[in-house]
């Protein structure tokens, strides 16, 4: 069996290309994908856990996780036309009017 | 276990879940007309039914919290005294009217905590709906009220959760409605771009937070040995214990500690995870903007108060200067420390009264930071004293941030605009709205005999007897600095002269919500020890 310790390895570096993708990319697309990538990091991590004492706590959680990120994405995408539609850009630097 | 008898403890989330799908079947099941007579009286339908229905279910939680009046035991059974009965042994006294009962199945505790949070979270909501109603929602005026309802489910979930499945399907309950409601009026460019900004601050935040359970989970069950076969590893008072033991999750507890409090900071937007919040509040509905910075707020922190102390209390640590500094009492010293000086310093050069307001829920956050930090106090006591402090200023600061931006509201509506320059003589164009804004502003900025004053100074007293006096001396230092940016609002109110000198109107709506809010200031200011007696039983919670 790979050691618990590998996998937790794998889920901080892509948690951590999650976060860089969110602070760096400025396709509102992109910033969604590394949100999930986000996610799934944290997934995989409670999904390692749950498999190294044979407990399915972590296996629920993450079922729960999907889902909600499945609705959270919705909204976000019905944002993103709405912002389309008026700006005609998906770059989150232009959505900019509000500053101070 | 689930048992039948449960149901009446979770009677104010069902009945808000409840009241949330009859909003939008009512709107749905009728056959509305095209013209805008019909299209007024569907708004005023929806809204009139939220508002109605929210203050009949603040009623039952007040009912059922016992706080107002505990139904003797020897009254004689009728059907009458039968329901009062069942509805309070499902309160935060028990049965018994002594004893708080455990969470159910390990998950929801209904202590006092949860009840109190309960009836500051639903009252919020009613008065945000008593703000809608004279907004315009534009074509399905229902899904409007629905999620705010939704949204105040999520929130009650979130400050009696005491498990992290439960924790984090609350904090999406409450985010996803608060995303939509933000961003709800799409035409509006501001509106759309806040919306935007609260998503992706707000995904960001719950994968932080997620990160941060699963790291925590990870901890309790590394520290077990062997298979599990009790499925109770994501509760929060099993993985204080699990750490208890030791073991080498010590690390992993540690980093799922410093995830989960970036997590909810965001929530509570304090420094260095308000980037967000000041132009959210600025281009959301105004009545939404209120929501989201006192509602929302507060639910974040009892969350944030359950989970550290639940959870982490052994990493709690110290706040006072010297050798011993350390633990999440310590970070959040430093956080509150940042969120003064930053809160209040941006909020000085703001032109926009809304924006203002908005740098300044972001500083009073820190006010609340300091509060928890109470909690690096030894003494259980002073501790129980923290947790009040804390539960006094949301209140207080709920109904004043209510107050204030409702005001705002009914100006824009009027004049068109929320800078500054729009309350230009609002004194001599509408004094009791004049007046309300005016102690709205004085409260906010701590002067006595109003509410402000008395939550300020027992946070003050908390931060003092947790050993942080120096954190005590910058926020005094802060709140001096404050009343300047207060001061503009009432020179602009009172002083300057008007752009016109006719009289405004205001909806009767939102008259109705801010003066309620400002009686509740008054009341809470000039007879504090009605809601602290209350405040104080806090102590009795199960597991904290």
């Amino acid at each position: 069996m790979v050691p618990t310790a590998y996998y937790i390895i794998l889920s901080a570096a892509l948690f951590t290309i999650g976060v860089l993708g969110v602070l760096i990319r400025r396709n509102a697309i992109v910033v969604f994908m590394s949100v999930e990538l986000m996610l799934n990091a944290a997934n995989l991590a409670l999904v390692a856990f749950a498999r190294e004492r044979l407990n399915v706590d972590g296996q629920v959680l993450v079922f729960f996780v999907i889902t909600v990120a499945a609705a959270e994405v919705a909204v976000g995408l019905a944002l993103l036309v709405a912002i389309f539609r008026t700006k005609n850009t998906a770059d989150v630097d232009e959505v900019s009017t509000l500053k101070g | 276990m689930f048992q039948i008898t449960d149901i009446p403890r979770l009677l104010p989330e069902i009945l808000l879940l409840v009241l949330a799908l009859l909003v939008l079947g009512s709107d749905i099941f009728e056959r509305w007309g095209r013209t805008p007579e019909a299209q007024l009286e569907r708004v005023r339908s929806s809204a009139s039914l939220t508002c109605i229905g929210l203050g009949l279910v603040f009623v039952i939680a007040l009912l059922q919290s016992g706080y107002v009046f505990r139904l003797p035991d020897d009254v004689p059974a009728n059907l009458f005294t039968n329901i009062i009965r069942n509805l309070q042994s499902g309160g935060p006294a028990g049965p018994t009217g002594a004893e708080t009962l455990p969470p159910i199945i390990g998950a929801f505790a209904t202590d006092h905590l949860t009840m109190i949070a309960r009836l500051a979270l639903i009252g919020a909501a009613f008065l945000t709906s008593l703000l809608c109603l004279d907004y315009r929602p534009n074509a399905h005026p229902a899904e409007f009220y629905a999620l705010i309802l939704f949204a105040t489910a999520g929130m009650c979930l979130m400050a009696g959760a005491t498990e992290l499945v439960l924790a984090y399907l609350a904090v999406e309950l409450t985010s996803i409605p608060l995303y939509i409601l933000a961003g709800y009026f799409r035409n509006d460019a501001r509106s759309a771009e806040a919306g935007m900004k609260y998503f992706l601050f707000g995904a960001l935040s719950s994968g932080i937070l997620l990160y941060g359970m699963s790291l925590a989970y990870g901890s309790a069950a590394s520290a077990m040995a062997g298979a599990v076969t009790a499925n109770d590893l994501t509760q929060l008072a099993r993985i204080a214990e699990l750490a208890g033991q030791g073991g080498a999750g010590g690390g992993v507890l540690t980093l799922g500690m410093l995830f989960v409090i970036a997590g909810v900071g965001y929530k509570i937007a304090v420094v260095p995870f308000h980037g967000w919040a000041p132009d959210v509040y600025q281009g959301a509905p105004t009545p939404i903007t209120a929501f989201i910075s006192t509602a929302s707020k507060a639910a974040g922190f009892v969350l944030l108060l359950r989970l550290l102390v639940s959870a982490f209390p052994a990493l709690a640590g110290s706040a006072a200067l010297g050798p011993d500094l350390g633990g999440w009492t310590s970070l959040l010293a430093l956080l509150a420390l940042l969120t003064l000086l930053v809160g209040n310093l941006a909020a000085l050069p703001q032109t926009s009264a809304k924006r203002l307001l908005a740098w300044s829920s972001v500083a009073q956050a820190g006010f609340m930071l300091l509060a928890l930090v109470a909690w690096a106090a030894p003494q259980q006591f002073d501790r129980d004293q923290g947790v009040a402090a804390l539960l006094y200023y949301l209140v207080v600061y709920t109904l004043t941030n209510l107050g204030a931006f409702g005001a705002l509201a009914a100006v824009a509506l009027a004049v068109g605009g929320d800078e500054i320059a729009d309350l230009n003589g609002l004194a001599r164009r509408h004094l009791p709205l004049a007046v309300l804004l005016t102690l709205c502003v004085l409260s906010l900025a701590g002067v006595p005999p109003l509410a402000g004053f008395f939550a300020k100074f027992y946070v003050f007293m908390a931060g003092w007897q947790a050993g942080a006096p120096w954190l005590v001396v910058v926020a005094l230092a802060t709140t001096v600095v404050s009343l300047y940016y207060y001061l503009r609002l009432l020179k602009a109110i009172f002083i300057e002269p008007p752009a016109e000198n006719t009289p405004l109107t205001t909806p009767p709506g939102i008259t109705a919500a801010v003066a309620l809010a400002v009686a509740g200031i008054v009341v809470l200011g000039l007879f504090p020890n009605l809601v602290l007696n209350v405040f104080s039983r806090v102590q009795l919670v199960a597991g904290l």
